[in-house]
């Protein structure tokens, strides 16, 4: 079985705004001053797993841990700084969703947009953009401006265009959490659907037991370092215990 | 599922073979994003995309009124002020627009870099090609008023695509220049601003050539953005090919500012979400 996802000692590093000179006087007086520091912070420290078609990991981790960073290398949105990730097949990233929905255009132009920004083609989404709305329960509402929409019906029009497809890799970035209890249900059918035709999953989760339901594995991270690795049960207990 | 699709982040990144490619890959949402800031941008306005024609088109006529009738330019030849001045400002709206959309582009669209993979130049392209459309869009009412005070309209109109596409590349080119630095040091975009503005000042757009006191000449010619604007003056009115040296001037101007800028834009792409 070829493996679907694979990081290698993978770090990255953001540089700390502060250290980052705002304008380019302070850069050149900082220039003159000899003080351009670049202090790095380094959000993922030398993280490896890898992670085969079908499977679930989980990763949890309090906040800041660099849960979502890592969910970016992997939806390649952001270059590690160091190590090597490789990733194959397509991609579903299901991070802050929505990113990209222009306030000003109908659901049925954002839609088009949104999964080409996905990397699908303009026509594709056309074609499909009845099936989305319908199953986000949004068909009455497809030629109204997005601005009037509320969160929770941008959030499930989100959720729609990028469960469209059959991924071969789902990153989902704590948005089980989308719309009301029955959206919620009907979001956790559709992601379990994709996980049994075969799409490996990273999911970041602070929801315990939905942890330990789904996934196969866990990865617990602190301060961007990979703590402990393993069975669901005993990552999420020793995470729970007080320290 | 057979998919040939791999991400590997190791593999290196080749300047313009890559930016070739991504393009190619992301034509369908190229020309998404090249119809959505065209119509977008005057969504909520009631005129809609007839902005596009009214806003150079009152500039020009403030000039006219200006510099026709306060100052009373003569123009030489039979070619009346209007054609000329409003040439002159279509072109240089085309460059200055053009620069400050592309140089943004990447800096307004941190919101879905940071968090949906799309090759930044897709946004930055999209800039670029939107001030063209522009552009050509502006063209009507220029050619409406050729028309109506007898210029006419030369075959050579056939021919003006051709300053257009370099221009486009030179627009491209400083634009991804400008849209690297504007995600370090945002001062970058204002700086882009006042600059395009000044070197609109130096180019023959309001004034007659034959206004410029000797001396002062090699500035003019010193500067590109003439050479482009006299190629673009012959063949939208004048029915004339410009003198050869400024076509030089034009093909390589905006060659080497491409490469220069999809070169910079390459080195540092690794650093531009990082940084966003």
């Amino acid at each position: 079985m070829t493996v679907a996802v694979q990081a290698a000692g993978v770090s990255l590093a953001y540089r700390l705004t502060r250290d980052r000179a705002g304008t380019m006087k302070e850069f050149a007086i900082n220039m003159v001053k000899r003080k351009v520091t670049r202090e790095d912070f380094w959000a993922v420290r030398d993280v490896s797993f890898s992670l085969s078609p079908g499977e679930v990991l989980g990763v949890i981790g309090p906040n800041g841990a660099g849960k979502s960073t890592l969910m970016k290398m992997v939806a390649r949105v952001l270059p590690p700084t160091e190590g090597r990730i490789v990733v194959r097949g397509v991609v579903a990233p299901m991070i802050e969703l929505g990113a990209g929905f222009n306030q000003e255009m109908s659901a049925f132009d954002n839609i088009v947009l949104y999964g080409t920004l996905l990397g699908r083609t303009p026509s594709h989404m056309r074609d499909r953009v009845d099936a989305i709305s319908e199953w986000a329960e949004l068909t009455d509402f497809i030629d109204v401006p997005i601005r009037s929409y509320s969160s929770g019906m941008m959030a499930r029009l989100g959720f729609a265009v990028a469960t469209d497809i059959e991924p071969d890799v789902l990153v989902v970035d704590e948005v089980l959490s989308v719309g009301d209890t029955a959206f919620q249900e009907k979001s956790k059918a559709r992601i379990r659907g994709l996980i049994d035709s075969g799409a490996a999953v990273l999911f970041v989760s602070h929801t315990m037991p939905t942890v330990k339901e789904m996934s196969d594995r866990v990865l617990w991270l602190d301060h961007g370092r990979m703590v402990m690795v393993g069975d669901p049960d005993e990552v999420v207990d020793a995470y729970a215990r007080p320290a | 599922m057979t998919s040939t699709y791999l991400y590997d982040s190791d593999q290196p990144r080749r300047p313009i073979a890559t930016e070739l490619t991504n393009l190619w890959a992301y034509r369908g949402l190229l020309k998404l994003l090249v119809t959505r800031d065209l119509t977008v941008r005057y969504k909520r306005s009631t005129l809609g995309v007839w902005w596009t024609l009214l806003n150079p088109l009152l500039t020009t006529t403030v000039l006219w009124i200006v510099f026709s009738q306060f100052f009373r330019f003569e123009m030489e030849g039979d070619v009346p002020y209007i054609a000329y001045l409003l040439s002159g400002i279509l072109f240089i709206t085309f460059f200055s627009q053009g620069v400050i959309a592309t140089g943004s582009s990447i800096v307004n669209s941190a919101s879905v870099l940071s968090k949906v993979y799309v090759p930044a130049e897709v946004f930055s392209m999209a800039a670029s090609v939107a001030a063209l459309v522009n552009f050509g869009i502006s063209l009507i009412p220029l050619l409406v008023i050729q028309l109506i005070t007898g210029v006419g309209i030369p075959w050579t109109v056939l021919l003006v695509p051709i300053p257009a596409f370099f221009m486009l590349l030179m627009v491209a080119g400083l634009g991804l220049l400008v849209a690297s630095a504007a995600v370090y040091f945002y001062d970058v975009l204002d700086l882009t601003a006042v600059l395009t503005q000044l070197i609109g000042y130096l180019t023959p757009t309001f004034y007659p050539i034959s206004f410029i006191p000797e001396k002062f000449l090699p500035l003019i010619y010193a500067n590109p953005l003439y050479s482009y604007l006299t190629i673009f003056r012959g063949f939208i009115y004048e029915g004339a090919f410009a003198p050869t040296w400024t076509f030089v001037v034009m093909v390589g101007s905006s060659v080497v500012i491409l490469l220069v800028g999809v070169w910079v834009f390459t080195k540092s792409w690794k650093n531009l979400v990082v940084v966003l």
